[in-house]
């Protein structure tokens, strides 16, 4: 939605515009108007806006940044990295565990002295997976010798996005530099901000992109990059690095001042509140700062001299301003959101403490904390918790914690979590209705299916209750694949939409194990529990006579980044079975385009303007990628054929049990990104399946065999039959748009007809 | 120059919006935060209770107004609001939606109870109570619940100027929905004149409604190390009603051919199946009915049934008399 009134001019020379919007959306627009070269990224919560942004503007022609959607964390920073080898201009954004995929690649950057600049939209780090604001991604990147500027609002996300770049590309520095804010609290909230009107004023502030350093762009200058040293020059390499960043320091004093001058915006090294003669005080990383500031007003109100210090650069980390602001502190408290476990106080607490301590004379006595984890809320009661600890330990002198955590509850001993119904296992899921038998055909097995009717009669996997929307294909789609499965499982759901609505701590929707791993690593994961489970078995150590089936459950994101997991899995030839639940994008974080997302299609991150028309690439072949591992069973089903794929379940259970790995793909609506009604979810499967776009087909032994025709059974449908119920999709009817659709076309023929003489050739 | 009627201590007007996800809430929370900011000069804050909510689970939308000069930096949830609006009245049931209205506040409910109705249905604060049936509205003029939920706020927080928000759906809809333009003025302008607002005293008891900062089920004594839950299947304990919309599909056993097709294509397995021993003995499942506690209302079922059985109908208490069912899980005895 645009914003109300957009000439709100500010300055009369340099004109600002007032806006009311989110710290994601501030980066974007300073990112648009910098117009960068390159962004390569990966969707993750809460930072995955920015790129969204991006793309919205793009599509509207706005900017022209190439936006690379990479196939994962790693990944984007290996595209930023090669991008800024060539001296163009590069962004990225990331949180969490995106950033922890992303950690070995940044001291490459920094070591081989790449200016860019990633926006660290702060959140926990997993696990346990918690999706909110804390701080803990934050220190992993406390040593990678990047530059970090803290913004607390979305006003700074904006400003520091601008310093950044100039900092980075600062000769005296030449160093990549992140940004962090504080996921949801400031990338999410909305505030008031000032923007430059014209893009022109922030392009002409960082000046243009420097050219003369070594770079991959020149052939008449060739160059050798990353070569490998022994100690001696690696600490001459670092003694060179340790030195830019801390030039970096005056550097950012620099350039703020230039900016102060532009911008009438100012920032000092430290955000200092009432800290000229503040007798106690709170130091506090980005959002929590401003709520202390409100606090802070109401005990100053009461005479008490309460002050608040918050950082605008904690990399390098500014010690002497720290010590300067703490010459008459009598008691700091230092609240952080994240711990260094086992080192009595959190990374901040010991360098601030470090800080003081090369001041002999200064006195000031430091309490540390730790707080807000998984964006628990920080309330001004809080705040004013902590300002009344720090006033006890000046008053008595003494501090009975120095370190602890803040808000945490023990419980009460009557609520325990107690199992509620009987553990369901073994014969509850036999239903003995299943015949499978060897067929004639040795590279085959037939399977002869009960009624569905009776298999009613089958207790669910899964309990309800679970907070999937409305409509949802996955539940029901999982559901009829267990239908097929006999006896016990051990099911790794990939994080995913799957994951997160059924086991909300501390509620599950699971009746037998589920284990969870982040969304690169499942196949991996769940082969180590099933060898070491044999293993177990094997030496006796565990006494259970029936088999398990061990099946790793996945959306098509996590086909994506965990890509290489899965065919390592295969390759291996583990016994279990990997099911795909394809919704064709990342909608667990709000809907961005997978690699599985067809042509044209609209996703989030493949939005639908004038200067583009929805996803640029074909949706991704996962099926033959896996099936080329040349593992035993390979196939694909759809909640709209119900016995296929029940059967199919039957098969894969089998070939897990007797010979080896199978994968599995089953496609899915998902009403809300799809823009489909709910009700339809079963009706727009059938489609996919009887345009061709979704064929039913398995891969026994490396043998194709189309399990259901729909030209053979006269169902066979136009594409545009399907595309018709989604509102993600509806565009590629219009005229204008026919040669893509035209393009969407022949791709969906063409892998039909190969797949049709495949079926015919069992050498295929 | 726009004043605020009243402000807390540190000079802010507040607003929380307690939906369910889909409703339209963090939009109509941002659009209204958005004329105070552009349109009427004030300062503001809008922010909502983030997470890996799905459509159909409760969310929070949170206002904050300040005059001009008032610097908001308070980040955290609304604790004691002005107005609240609660867009969907079966959260009385799962969410303490009053929690800290200020004395003299405002409740806007989005219900086609009366106030009579409503106060037999829940404990209603001493003040101002406002009713719009915003899901009517939307449903006549083929629009949003939460345009016609603006519409009374506007009414309510007098000190915006409606003309802003009109203003704002022309802007979001002329160029690509020009035909939704008037649809959308029409349902804020019909929430706007519709609402109606109730002074509730009720002098016998003293009823308050402090904030209460919700404790997690668990703490750290209780908690299994690891975060790992060892009772399977608790998710039963839910009501999932307030995920619903105004329909649910109702089953007419008569017309059932018991083929299962339902059970198959319901995300939330709320089919309830008995098991019949038929004249020759045989095993035959019988569908029974369906738990409502569970059901979200994508009526998907509706569409699977080839015989007609289901249909979709408004939800009422009688519909749901009608077809409920519980599905007999195995739960321990004395457990939860």
């Amino acid at each position: 939605m645009k914003t109300l009134k957009e000439d709100k001019v500010l300055d009369p020379i340099v004109q600002q515009v007032t806006t009311f919007e989110s710290g994601n959306k501030m980066a974007a627009m300073a990112a648009a108007q910098i117009n960068y070269h390159i962004m390569g990224y990966f969707p993750i919560t809460p930072s995955t806006e920015v790129a969204q942004y991006l793309d919205q503007m793009k599509a509207k022609g706005e900017h022209d940044i190439e936006l690379i959607p990479a196939d994962g964390e790693h990944g984007s920073a290996g595209i930023c990295y090669g991008a800024a080898l060539t001296g163009a201009r590069v962004i990225n954004a990331t949180s969490a565990n995106g950033f922890m995929y992303m950690l070995e690649q940044l001291p490459v950057q920094s070591g081989t002295r790449f200016p860019m600049v990633m926006n660290l939209v702060t959140r926990s780090i997993s696990g346990p997976l918690d999706i909110r604001g804390d701080h803990s991604d934050l220190y992993y990147a406390l040593n990678t010798g990047w530059i970090i500027l803290m913004a607390r609002t979305p006003q700074a996300v904006y400003d520091m996005n601008i310093l950044a770049l100039k900092i980075a590309e600062d000769s005296r520095v030449r160093l990549p530099v992140i940004v962090a804010y504080d996921g949801f609290f400031t990338s999410h909230q909305k505030r008031k901000v000032n923007y430059f009107k014209d893009k022109q004023t922030v392009q002409d502030f960082v000046g243009p992109c420097s050219t003369d350093y070594a770079f991959v762009r020149d052939p008449k200058k060739p160059v050798t990059i990353g070569a490998h040293m022994n100690g001696d020059d690696l600490l001459n390499n670092h003694y060179q690095q340790s030195e830019a960043l801390y030039q970096a320091e005056d550097v950012f004093l620099e350039i703020a001042e230039e900016y102060r001058a532009l911008s009438q915006r100012n920032y000092p090294l430290l955000d200092l509140y009432f800290m000229e003669d503040a007798e106690i005080a709170l130091f506090l990383l980005n959002s929590a700062a401003e709520t202390a500031k409100d606090v802070a007003d109401h005990l100053r109100s009461q005479g008490i001299k309460a002050g608040v210090i918050s950082p605008n650069i904690i990399r390098p980390f500014p010690a002497a301003a720290i010590r300067k602001s703490l010459k008459k502190v009598s008691v700091l408290l230092i609240g952080e959101r994240a711990d260094s476990y086992g080192a009595h106080g959190p990374n901040v607490t010991h360098e601030v403490k470090s800080a003081l301590q090369e001041d002999r004379q200064n006195n000031t006595q430091v309490i540390s904390r730790v707080f807000g984890l998984g964006g628990k809320d920080f309330y001004p009661d809080d705040a004013k918790q902590f300002f009344f600890e720090a006033m006890e330990a000046h008053d008595t002198n003494q501090i009975a914690k120095p370190f602890d955590y803040y808000g945490h509850y023990p419980g009460t001993t009557n609520q325990v979590l107690k199992p509620i119904i009987e553990p369901q296992h073994g014969d509850v899921f036999k239903t003995g209705l299943f015949k499978i038998s060897e067929g004639e055909n040795r590279n085959k097995i037939d399977v002869k299916i009960p009624s569905l009717r009776s298999l009613t009669e089958k207790p669910k996997r899964f309990t309800p209750g679970h907070g999937a929307c409305p409509g949802c294909g996955i539940l029901s789609g999982l559901e009829l694949f267990f239908k097929g499965i006999e006896g016990d499982i051990v099911v790794l759901f990939q994080t995913g939409c799957a994951y997160v609505v059924t086991t909300g701590y501390p509620h599950t929707s699971h009746k037998q194990t589920m284990i969870h791993n982040l969304f690169q690593n499942g196949p991996a994961t769940l082969s180590g529990t099933l060898e070491a489970y044999n293993k177990l078995k094997a030496r006796g150590e565990i006494d259970i006579s029936d088999e398990v089936t061990f099946i790793m459950i996945t959306g098509d994101g996590g086909m994506d980044i965990g890509m290489g997991s899965a065919i390592g899995t295969s390759l291996r030839n583990h016994r279990l079975i990997m099911l795909e639940y394809d919704n064709e994008g990342y909608m667990n974080t709000g809907a961005q385009m997978s690699y599985s997302t067809p042509i044209g299609h609209l996703t989030s991150t493949s939005n639908i303007g004038r200067a583009q028309h929805g996803k640029n690439m074909h949706h991704k072949d996962t099926v033959q990628i896996m099936a080329a591992t040349n593992m035993p069973y390979v196939f694909t089903g759809s909640e709209a054929f119900p016995g296929d794929l029940i059967k199919k379940a039957a098969k894969a259970q089998w070939y897990a049990q007797n010979i080896g790995t199978v994968y599995g793909k089953l496609l899915m609506t998902c009403p809300l990104n799809w823009r489909t009604e709910e009700q339809y979810g079963t009706k727009i499967m059938e489609a996919a399946v009887n345009s061709c776009f979704f064929p039913l087909y398995e891969i026994e032994n490396g043998c194709t065999t189309i399990t259901y025709n729909p030209e053979e059974k006269g169902e066979k449908i136009p594409l545009e039959s399907w595309l018709r119920y989604m509102g993600k999709a509806k565009h590629l009817l219009k005229d204008s748009n026919k040669p893509l659709l035209s393009v969407f076309e022949k791709e969906v023929e063409k892998r039909w007809k190969k797949l049709k003489i495949m079926h015919e050739m069992d050498e295929l | 120059m726009t004043t605020l009627p009243v402000t807390n201590e540190l000079g802010y007007f507040s607003i929380r919006l307690e939906s369910i996800g889909g409703l339209g809430a963090n939009l109509a929370g941002k659009m209204l935060a958005e004329a105070g900011v552009l349109g009427s000069g004030l300062n503001g804050v809008n922010f909502s209770s983030y997470g890996s909510e799905k459509k159909g689970s409760p969310v929070k939308s949170f206002v904050l107004f300040g005059d001009s000069q008032t610097e908001i930096r308070s980040h955290s949830p609304i604790e004691e609001p002005d107005v609240i609006g609660v867009f969907h009245e079966a959260l009385f049931k799962t969410t303490p939606v009053l929690s800290g209205l200020r004395t003299g506040g405002t409740v806007l409910i989005n219900s086609s109870k009366s106030i009579e109705q409503l106060s037999q249905f829940t404990d209603l604060p001493n003040g101002k109570i406002a009713i719009i049936n915003a899901l009517q509205i939307a449903i006549k003029e083929k629009t949003r619940v939460n345009t016609a939920m603006l519409g009374a706020l506007f009414r309510i927080c007098d000190f915006l100027n409606p003309e802003d928000m009109r203003q704002t759906i022309r802007k979001t809809f002329e160029r690509k929905n020009p035909h939704l333009v008037d649809a959308n003025i029409k349902t804020f302008d019909r929430g706007y004149q519709e609402v109606t607002i109730h002074t509730v005293e009720d002098t016998e008891t003293e009823k308050t409604n402090s904030f209460i900062q919700e404790q997690p089920e668990l703490g750290y004594l209780t908690q299994e190390i690891g975060g790992i839950i060892s009772g399977q299947g608790n998710s039963l304990l839910k009501d999932l009603a307030s995920s619903r919309q105004g329909f649910v599909p109702a089953l007419e056993k008569e017309s059932c051919i018991n083929c299962a097709a339902c059970d198959y294509v319901c995300p939330d397995f709320c089919f309830v199946w008995e098991e019949r021993i038929s004249k020759r003995g045989k095993k035959r499942m019988l569908l029974k009915g369906i738990d409502y506690q569970y059901c979200k209302g994508c009526l998907k079922c509706v569409e699977a049934c080839p015989s007609n059985a289901l249909r979709k109908v408004k939800e009422s208490d009688q519909a749901i008399r009608e077809s409920q069912a519980q599905i007999a899980f195995p739960l321990i005895k004395g457990g939860e």
